[in-house]
C-alpha cells in the first residue's frame, strides 16, 4: 500500500505543472490540429499562416489584444481533440477556437461550443455537413463538392463525355466520387465505372490497366495528399494513360507541398481547386513572400491559406465583437473580404466559405519548379455539397 | 507464510480479500477524489486517463498475466465503442445499458477472435491480432452509412445516469462515471487474478506444457481470459463513446493498440496496479510535454520509454525494489502484502 501511495505520489507530481490562469483584455484563440505523427505538416502550415498573418497586422484587434495558444490532436482523434477543446474553454478560457484538419475532430466539439456558445473557425475539415451540427461553426476552408462539381462542368464543356472516377475508398473519396458523377451526368456525360481504391493501396498498375481498357475520354481521381498521390500519378504515366489521350482530372492531387516531388511526370495534370501559390494577385505575392521570409523552404497551400483567411475572420470578429460569441457569429456571417486565393465571403445560411474555383494545369516555370499555372475561374462558388 | 491463492479457504477468502484490498481502494478513492479537486480543470482529461486504465487493464489480463502478446486489442475496444454508439444513436441513450451492450459486444468479437488466435503462438499470433484489428476497421470504413466511415459516427447524445444525473460541460459527471467503472473493473479482476482461474493464467505464462501436463485445458482457459478481457475492453470503449459522443475508425488504430503495450510494459506488466500506473504516467507526460512543445514532444515520451526498458525492464512498478530500498513491504508483490 506504501508503495501505492509513493506510485501516486509520482503522478501527482507530474500532474503540477497543469494548472493555469487568465490574463485580462487579452482574448485567447485556441487552435487544435496534428503537430506531430504522419500529418504534422498541417499543423506546421497552420501555425506559419498564423504566424505570418499576426506579424503582418500586429497581435491587436480593435482593442483587444490575441493570442493563439496551439493543441496537438495528432491524427483523426475526436477523443483526444474534445478533451483539448474542453481544456482550452474550461482551464484556458479561450473565446474562439481554430484549426481542425479531420471531419471527426471538428464533429466532436459541435456539443461543447453548442453549451459554451464560443465559435469555432474550421481551417481545413472538409466534409459539408459539419456546419450544419453547430451554430457557432464556420469554415474557411474548402468542401470536396465545392471543387469537383466545377471540374465536372469544366470537363464537359472541353468535349469530354465519358469519365471513368478513381478515388480513395473513405469518405472524403466517396464524397468527390458522387460530386463529379451527380454533376457530370447532369450535363449529359457518363461515368463508366466508379472505382474506390482502399487507402494502403500502394501499387496503382492494376487499376491504371483497367481504366484504360476501359478507355473513357478522362479519369477524374481523388486521393489524400502525399504517398498514394504520388503512386497513382506515377501509375498514370507508367502505363500509357497520358500517351492514350485519356486526361487527368483532379482536386487538391498537385497540393504545393508535394509538388516537386511529383516530378516532371506531373506536368499537364488539371486539376480544379480554390488555391494556388501562385495565384496573380499583389497580396497573395505578398503573402507568399512573407512566408518563404519567415520560414525559409516553406510553401504556401490550401491549409495555409485557410489558416490565413480563418485568422482574418478571427480578428474581425474579435475586432466588432470580443468576447460575445454569438454576436461574433452573426459579424462573421456575410463577411466578405479579399483574400490570396482571390474575393471570398461567408455564407450567411452555410457558414461556409464562398469562393473560386480555378482549374489549373501543372506547369514548370522559369526557374524550373512546378507550378499550378491557373488558367480559367469559377467565380464565387458556394458549398455545393448541402444543396445536393 | 503462505499466501492465500496457494491455499484458499472459503470460509475466510471475502474477508481476507476485503481486508488486502480494502486499503487500497480507499487510497484510490482518496486519491480521485484530491485529483478532483485540485485540477478540477481538467476532468475532461482525468477521465481520458482513466478510460484508458480500463482499457490498459484489459490488456493486463491477457498479456501480463496469460502471457499473450497482442497487438490487436483496439479491435475488441473499437468494437465496444461501435456497437454502443450505435446503440446509444438507434436504440436507446441510457449510458449504463449502453455499457453493457459495449461489454458483451466485446465480448463476443473476442471470443470468436480467440476461437482462431489462441491456436496461434509467437510471431503468426502477433500478426493475426494485428490483421483483425484491421479487417474490423476495414468494415467500419466500408458501411458508411452505418459507421460514418472516416466522418466518424455521431448524433450520439447520453441520457442521464439513471435518468438522474446529466452529464455536465465541464466533465464532472463523466469523471465520477468512469471512475466508478475503473474501480468496479479492478476489483472484478482481483478478484479474477487471485481464484484458481487466474493462479492458472500465470501458469500458463510460465509453462504451457507443463499445465497441460496437469491436465489443464490450456486452450479453453486462454479463449475464456480473452473473452473477458474483450468485454473489458469493450466497456472502455463503450465508455469512450458516451464521453466523446462521437466514434471515428480510430478506435481500431494499430498504434492505439501498441500505444497500450507501451503504456502496461511502462508501469510493470502481470501487475494490475502497473497498469494504472503506466497509463496515468505515459499520458501525463505525453499531455505536459505536448502541451509545453506541441511539435518534439514525442522526443520525451521516446526518451521516457527507453529509460525504462534499459534501467526498469520490471516497469516503474519495480522502481523502489531498483533503488535498493529493500524492505519487507518494497521487496514483495503488492498482492503479498502482510495481513
Amino acid at each position: 500500500m506504501k508503495k501505492t501511495i509513493r506510485t501516486i505520489g509520482l503522478a501527482l507530481t507530474l500532474t503540477a505543472g497543469l494548472t493555469g490562469g487568465a490574463v485580462a483584455d487579452t482574448i485567447k484563440v485556441g487552435v487544435i490540429a496534428p503537430f506531430s505523427g504522419p500529418f504534422a505538416i498541417w499543423g506546421k502550415q497552420f501555425q506559419e499562416a498564423i504566424k505570418v498573418y499576426v506579424a503582418q497586422h500586429g497581435n491587436k484587434a480593435g482593442e483587444h489584444t490575441v493570442e493563439f495558444i496551439y493543441k496537438d490532436s495528432g491524427g483523426p482523434k475526436p477523443d483526444v481533440a474534445k478533451s483539448l477543446a474542453q481544456e482550452l474553454l474550461i482551464k484556458d478560457r479561450v473565446d474562439y477556437l481554430a484549426g481542425f484538419t479531420f471531419t471527426p475532430n471538428a464533429l466532436a466539439v459541435a456539443p461543447l461550443i453548442n453549451k459554451a456558445k464560443k465559435p469555432a473557425i474550421i481551417f481545413n475539415a472538409a466534409t459539408s455537413m459539419i456546419t450544419t451540427k453547430s451554430d457557432y461553426f464556420a469554415r474557411t476552408g474548402f468542401t470536396l463538392w465545392q471543387v469537383s462539381v466545377p471540374m465536372a462542368n469544366w470537363a464537359w464543356d472541353q468535349g469530354i463525355k465519358t469519365v471513368v472516377t478513381a478515388v480513395s475508398d473513405y469518405a472524403p473519396g466517396r464524397d468527390a466520387q458522387n460530386a463529379f458523377k451527380v454533376a457530370f451526368e447532369k450535363k449529359g456525360g457518363k461515368v463508366i465505372d466508379a472505382m474506390q481504391m482502399a487507402l494502403s493501396t500502394a501499387d496503382f498498375a492494376p487499376f491504371m490497366q483497367q481504366i484504360k481498357d476501359k478507355s473513357p475520354d478522362a479519369v477524374f481521381g481523388f486521393l489524400p495528399v502525399g504517398p498514394p498521390t504520388f503512386a497513382f500519378v506515377k501509375a498514370y504515366n507508367e502505363n500509357g494513360l497520358k500517351d492514350a489521350g485519356i486526361k487527368f482530372l483532379g482536386t487538391g492531387e498537385t497540393d504545393e507541398t508535394g509538388l516537386q516531388a511529383l516530378g516532371d511526370g506531373a506536368i499537364g495534370l488539371t486539376t480544379a481547386y480554390h488555391y494556388s501559390a501562385t495565384h496573380d494577385s499583389a497580396l497573395n505575392k505578398e503573402f507568399t513572400a512573407k512566408v518563404s521570409e519567415m520560414f525559409p523552404g516553406s510553401v504556401t497551400n490550401l491549409a495555409s491559406v485557410g489558416a490565413y483567411d480563418g485568422t482574418h475572420l478571427i480578428y474581425k470578429m474579435i475586432e466588432a465583437a470580443g468576447a460575445d460569441g454569438a454576436k461574433a457569429m452573426e459579424i462573421a456571417k456575410g463577411l466578405a473580404w479579399e483574400s490570396p486565393r482571390g474575393p471570398v465571403s461567408i455564407d450567411v445560411t452555410t457558414r461556409h466559405i464562398t469562393q473560386n474555383v480555378y482549374i489549373r494545369r501543372v506547369e514548370k516555370n522559369d526557374a524550373g519548379v512546378l507550378i499550378n499555372k491557373e488558367f480559367e475561374t469559377v467565380e464565387a462558388v458556394p458549398d455545393l455539397g448541402l444543396a445536393k | 507464510m503462505n499466501t492465500v491463492r496457494t491455499q484458499p479457504d472459503p470460509g475466510n477468502a471475502i474477508m481476507r480479500f476485503l481486508k488486502k484490498r480494502i486499503a487500497v481502494y480507499a487510497l484510490l478513492i482518496a486519491i480521485s477524489i484530491a485529483v478532483f479537486f485540485l485540477f478540477p480543470y481538467d476532468l475532461g482529461f482525468l477521465t481520458r486517463i482513466i478510460i484508458m486504465m480500463i482499457f490498459v487493464l484489459s490488456l493486463d489480463l491477457i498479456l501480463g498475466f496469460a502471457g499473450v502478446a497482442t497487438l490487436g486489442h483496439a479491435a475488441l475496444y473499437g468494437t465496444g465503442a461501435y456497437m454502443a454508439g450505435l446503440f446509444a444513436v438507434h436504440i436507446s441513450a441510457s449510458p449504463i445499458v449502453g455499457l453493457g451492450v459495449g461489454a458483451l459486444s466485446g465480448a463476443v468479437i473476442a471470443f470468436i477472435s480467440a476461437l482462431i488466435l489462441m491456436r496461434a503462438h509467437g510471431l503468426t499470433l502477433l500478426m493475426l491480432t494485428i490483421a483483425i484489428a484491421e479487417v474490423l476497421k476495414e468494415i467500419a470504413n466500408k458501411a458508411q452509412t452505418l459507421t460514418g466511415g472516416a466522418d466518424g459516427l455521431s448524433g450520439i447524445v447520453m441520457a442521464p445516469i439513471f435518468g438522474q444525473i446529466e452529464f455536465d460541460f465541464v466533465g464532472q459527471t463523466g469523471y465520477w462515471y468512469s471512475f466508478a467503472l475503473l474501480m468496479i473493473v479492478l476489483f472484478f479482476l482481483h478478484i479474477i487474478t487471485d481464484s484458481p482461474f487466474g493462479l492458472g493464467l500465470r501458469g500458463i505464462k510460465q509453462s504451457t506444457a507443463r499445465m497441460r501436463a496437469i491436465g489443464a485445458p490450456v486452450y479453453w482457459r486462454l479463449v475464456a481470459a480473452y473473452t473477458v478481457s474483450g468485454a473489458i475492453a469493450g466497456i472502455a470503449g463503450a465508455l469512450s463513446a458516451q464521453i466523446t459522443e462521437l466514434v471515428s475508425l480510430n478506435v481500431y488504430d494499430f498504434s492505439l493498440s501498441a500505444e497500450i503495450v507501451i503504456m502496461l510494459i511502462l508501469g510493470g506488466a502481470g501487475r494490475l496496479y502497473g497498469a494504472l500506473l503506466g497509463t496515468a504516467v505515459f499520458l501525463i507526460v505525453h499531455h505536459t510535454a505536448a502541451s509545453v512543445d506541441p511539435f518534439n514532444w514525442l522526443f520525451i515520451i521516446g526518451g521516457l520509454v527507453l529509460g525504462v526498458i534499459f534501467f526498469l525492464p520490471g516497469g516503474l512498478l519495480s522502481f523502489p525494489k531498483k533503488l535498493g530500498w529493500v524492505t519487507t513491504w518494497f521487496s514483495k508483490q503488492p498482492e503479498e502484502t502482510p495481513r
